[in-house]
């Protein structure tokens, strides 16, 4: 096929090392007339310096609630191939690992039905398959939906949950961030696909403290596995580090909280000191594992600082096991989720709830013991509250 | 049109299990070690003394099912039918004997794949739709990771740096892209509010729907003109009106441009996690390669290759030397726009006598 | 209460918001369990028919909401 449209400004950015979305909008654009038209609309937005994209109309497949966003070009006339562009969200597998078969299946329904073009993924976790038109919405879901496959969350719902890789491959994973990930998915498939919160809710699950998936920035319930108990010290492999890395320097020198030293040729931590960082096992993963007692740090709250600033997420059970059937985990979230709804404002994230009427008042109505684990510091002032039976009357 | 086949709802995902590589399952929950072999290939040894050898590649996260499909030839080829994508759009393949990794990493080579990624270097950059799918956005994203991972790519494939470097792009504050804890993020910024078509808004926005989308309430009705107002000094350009009420657009090609924030990270290695800071307010939107970014980032890069030592990240290195002296050290002009008057402002105010004089 | 009967009142209920104020599907719950006196869960399985047989559909401006579908 020969070129639609000329595209200056893009070639430029099929130059350099790195691999190109320019190439990839092309290949598409051979046997997609959607992604040609992309191709000559994006070309435009480079000329103009500004999107040619807009919102409107109400797009979904039948009794969900979300898993497809709606998009339309602003200049249809122009590019009717982009007229209608939506994003279809399908919910990956835990940990985003796939056969070849599975990869040919997607691309089969996408190319039948789409523009060709996907994301892998979209920052949520999601297979996103990118543009299609609002006829096609219902066929493509069933000829996923057959296959078993699934949509994935948008809207004021449960997001897609997400996780590090864990168990599959990695010895620092103190949890099944997978399986955790898969039966929170298959738990909440209600939740996901019919939107009934105050506004959206991401569970991001990682196996350690390095936090490969960023829950901590970008979850509204982070599960972070951790353990309890000595970090396992293998001495010989200690000794074999010698020469390698300057283990003083390196390792004992940057331990945050100094519990570490050398004794002799043995490498001695006092554990009660030890905040569980991960730097020492992630600079000699031979020599160190994590201790034997292993669960996981529950953290909440985070989000982007739209609209009164960013939020990490903060400690709210430091430490519960993170095993199947997850009872005691299941019934907390059912628990804070009633709260968010008898209390949240539309479109306000928990975090921002939590903010707004008070931390205290989050614990004491979830009956939730306070810790010291769950602040960074104790309060500066003396303008707390009391309830009346605190008071002697 | 043709029969289709039955839908069926609430099934959720496939089960992961059916994707694991036979030593991955194998082995899952009883690895051992990992040693990086090159920047771009890794061996995990399992108890059982199984090993696992990963390439990871690159790819721009926009992918045409033609790539896809040659992805899924070579890993049918030589990675008995597995392969993995990763939180940062690289891509792995998976082999189960060291002597298949050459073939494997000659054929991704041979094919154009970028292999690198692992280690304290660059890795892919996470970013959002910008002009290629979104109607919010003040720039493009894919444009942006394109340029700078052009110039940063032996970071990828071959040089080492102090630590990590995580870079991330948004597109506009709405940062669906996850930059607010990176080592250095861009993000899009729109630097005027909305610009309203009272006729347009009369005949195709419904106002109550407009005013609500508002995130901090800026929007209220203007009866005589059967449209809406916005009150100035309450928006913060985030574009939400223009999601509902295509009459208000907020693009503006002269003034929307890209800001710089640094110095977060999310990993808990040595320090706590840290939010990103601004580093640059403003730079132009200058497409198709953004000059004046890619040479900002790099400007940035090398002062914290310049002052890193081993294994701090660029938050670390900058809390050691402290703000005031990374704006010496990376050659950056402090502004009025650097000054907190948001939500935590008052913390950011040096209350301590004690600073280091510089330029 | 009857099922259809209780379809009725959730459907005349967005009828009557439709223009007015948009309905999350909470909202909903909230009112219509307070009203009648019944669960939740049993306004959310009439509400889920309806969803399901296209009457009622969720649509999405910056929140989810439960509307009357356009007529097409
Ligand atoms: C008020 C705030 C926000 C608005 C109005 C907003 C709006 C949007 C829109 C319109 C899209 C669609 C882009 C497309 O065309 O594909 C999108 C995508 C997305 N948003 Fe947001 N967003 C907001 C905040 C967030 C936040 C805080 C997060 C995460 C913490 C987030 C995560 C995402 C993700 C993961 C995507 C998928 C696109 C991608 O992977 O690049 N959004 N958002
Ligand atoms: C010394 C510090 C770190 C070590 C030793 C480390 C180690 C690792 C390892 C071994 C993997 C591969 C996991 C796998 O897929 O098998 C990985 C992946 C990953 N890590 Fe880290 N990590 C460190 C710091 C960080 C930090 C600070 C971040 C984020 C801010 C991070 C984000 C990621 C992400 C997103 C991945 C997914 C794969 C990819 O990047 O392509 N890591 N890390
Ligand atoms: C409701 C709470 C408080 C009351 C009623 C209070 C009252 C006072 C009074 C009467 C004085 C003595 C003034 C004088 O020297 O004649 C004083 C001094 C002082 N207060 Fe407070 N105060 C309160 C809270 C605090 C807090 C929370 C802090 C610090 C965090 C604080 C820090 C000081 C300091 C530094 C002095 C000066 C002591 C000195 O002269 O060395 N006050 N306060
Ligand atoms: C200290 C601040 C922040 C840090 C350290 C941080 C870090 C991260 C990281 C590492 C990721 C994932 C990268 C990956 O996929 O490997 C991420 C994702 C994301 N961040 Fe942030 N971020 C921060 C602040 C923000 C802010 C302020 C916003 C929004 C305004 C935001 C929105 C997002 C979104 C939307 C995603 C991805 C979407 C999702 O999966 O939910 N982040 N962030
Ligand atoms: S978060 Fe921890 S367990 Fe998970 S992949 Fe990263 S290092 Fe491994
Ligand atoms: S995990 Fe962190 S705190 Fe604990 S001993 Fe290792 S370096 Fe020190
Ligand atoms: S960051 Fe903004 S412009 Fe970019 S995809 Fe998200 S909402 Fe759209
Ligand atoms: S751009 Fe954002 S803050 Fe400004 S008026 Fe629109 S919705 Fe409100």
């Amino acid at each position: 096929m020969s070129k639609k449209y000329q595209t200056p400004l893009l070639d430029e950015l099929k130059k350099g090392a790195f691999p190109s979305f320019v190439t990839e909008i092309e290949k598409a654009a051979e046997h997609s007339d959607m992604a040609a038209d992309l191709l000559g609309l994006v070309e435009l937005s480079y000329k103009e310096r500004m999107t040619h994209w807009k919102h409107g109309g109400i797009v979904g497949v039948r009794g969900y609630g979300g898993g497809v966003i709606g998009r339309y070009s602003d200049i249809p006339e122009k590019f009717p191939g982009v007229a209608h562009f939506h994003t279809v969200r399908i919910n990956s597998p835990s940990g985003f690992f796939y056969t070849s078969d599975a990869i040919r299946q997607v691309c089969d329904i996408w190319d039948k039905y789409g523009s060709g073009l996907t994301n892998m993924h979209g920052s949520t976790g999601d297979l996103v398959l990118l543009g299609t038109k609002t006829e096609h919405l219902e066929s493509i879901f069933a000829e996923f939906s057959s296959r078993g496959w699934d949509l994935g969350g948008s809207g004021s719902a449960m997001r897609t949950p997400s996780c590090c890789v864990g168990k599959a491959r990695c010895e620092w994973a103190n949890i099944d961030t997978m399986a955790i990930t898969n039966d929170i998915t298959q738990h909440f498939q209600d939740e996901m696909h019919r939107p009934a919160f105050p506004y959206k809710f991401k569970f991001k699950t990682a196996g350690c403290a390095v936090d490969c998936i960023a829950s901590i920035a970008r979850a509204d319930m982070s599960i972070i596995g951790t353990w309890k108990g000595d970090i396992q010290i293998d001495q010989a492999e200690v000794k074999n580090y010698k020469g390698k890395i300057d283990i003083q320097a390196e390792v004992i020198g940057m331990c945050p909280t100094g519990c570490m030293k050398m004794s002799g040729d043995q490498l001695v931590i006092d554990n009660s000191n030890c905040s569980r960082c991960m730097h020492c096992l992630a600079r000699m993963p031979k020599a160190l594992r994590p201790g034997k007692e292993r669960g996981a740090t529950l953290l909440m709250g985070s989000k982007a600082p739209i609209v009164t600033g960013a939020l990490m997420s903060w400690v709210i059970v430091p430490f519960i096991k993170m095993e199947p059937p997850y009872e005691e985990f299941y019934e907390l979230i059912g628990k804070i989720w009633e709260w968010w709804d008898e209390n949240g404002k539309n479109r306000e994230r928990i975090g921002e709830l939590i903010e707004r009427v008070g931390f205290p008042r989050f614990l004491k109505d979830l009956d939730i013991k306070p810790h010291p684990a769950m602040v960074k510091e104790p309060r500066r002032d003396p303008f707390f509250f009391w309830s009346e039976e605190d008071i002697v009357r | 049109m043709s029969e289709l086949p039955q839908r069926q709802t609430d099934i959720g995902p496939p089960h992961y299990e059916q994707f694991l590589h036979p030593v991955i399952k194998k082995n899952y929950g009883k690895w051992k070690y990992h040693e990086i072999l090159t920047p771009g290939s890794m061996v995990h040894v399992s108890d059982t003394g199984d090993k696992i050898y990963t390439v990871r590649v690159a790819s721009p996260r926009l992918l045409s099912t033609d790539t896809l499909r040659v992805m899924a030839d070579i890993a049918a080829k030589h990675c008995d039918g597995y392969l993995r994508f990763t939180t940062r759009n690289n891509v792995e393949f998976f082999v189960d004997a060291e002597s298949k990794l050459a073939p494997l990493m000659s054929e991704l080579k041979a094919k154009g794949f970028m292999i690198g990624g692992i280690g304290p270097g660059i890795s892919n950059i996470v970013h959002t739709q910008g002009w290629v799918h979104c109607h919010s956005a003040a720039t493009d994203a894919s444009g942006l990771v394109k340029v700078i991972m052009d110039e940063l790519h032996e970071y990828f494939t071959e040089k080492q740096l102090a630590n990590r470097v995580r870079i991330a792009v948004a597109c506009c504050v709405n940062m669906c892209g996850a930059v607010h804890c990176s080592d250095i993020a861009l993000v899009g910024v729109h630097k005027t509010p909305p610009r309203i078509d009272d006729t347009n808004v009369k005949n195709s926005c419904e106002i109550p729907s407009t005013i609500a989308s508002c995130p901090t309430s800026a929007i209220s009705p203007d009866p005589a003109k059967k449209s809406v107002k916005i009150k100035l000094e309450k928006c913060m350009y985030c574009g939400n009106c223009y999601s509902v009420c295509p009459a208000m657009p907020i693009a503006d090609p002269i003034n929307d441009g890209i800001a710089i924030v640094v110095g977060g990270k999310v990993a808990n290695l040595r320090s706590a996690p840290m939010f990103s800071k601004l580093a640059i307010p403003w730079l132009p939107n200058n497409p198709p390669r953004w000059p004046e970014v890619t040479n900002a980032v790099k400007q940035i890069l090398n002062a914290y290759i310049a002052g890193a030592k081993k294994h701090e990240r660029v938050g670390e290195w900058i809390k050691r030397i402290g703000w005031e002296k990374f704006f010496q050290e990376a050659n950056l002009e402090f502004k009025i726009q650097h000054v907190d008057d948001f939500t935590f402002a008052r913390e950011t105010f040096r209350t301590t006598a004690a600073f280091k004089w510089t330029t | 209460m009857d099922k259809e009967e209780l379809k009725k009142v959730i459907y005349d209920l967005v009828e009557a918001s439709t223009g007015k104020k948009k309905l999350k599907q909470t909202d909903i719950l909230k009112k219509v369990s307070a009203d009648k006196g019944i669960e939740k869960d049993e306004v959310k399985a009439a509400l889920r028919e309806l969803v399901d047989a296209g009457t009622l559909i969720f649509t999405y401006f910056g929140g989810s909401y439960i509307e009357i579908p356009p007529k097409a």
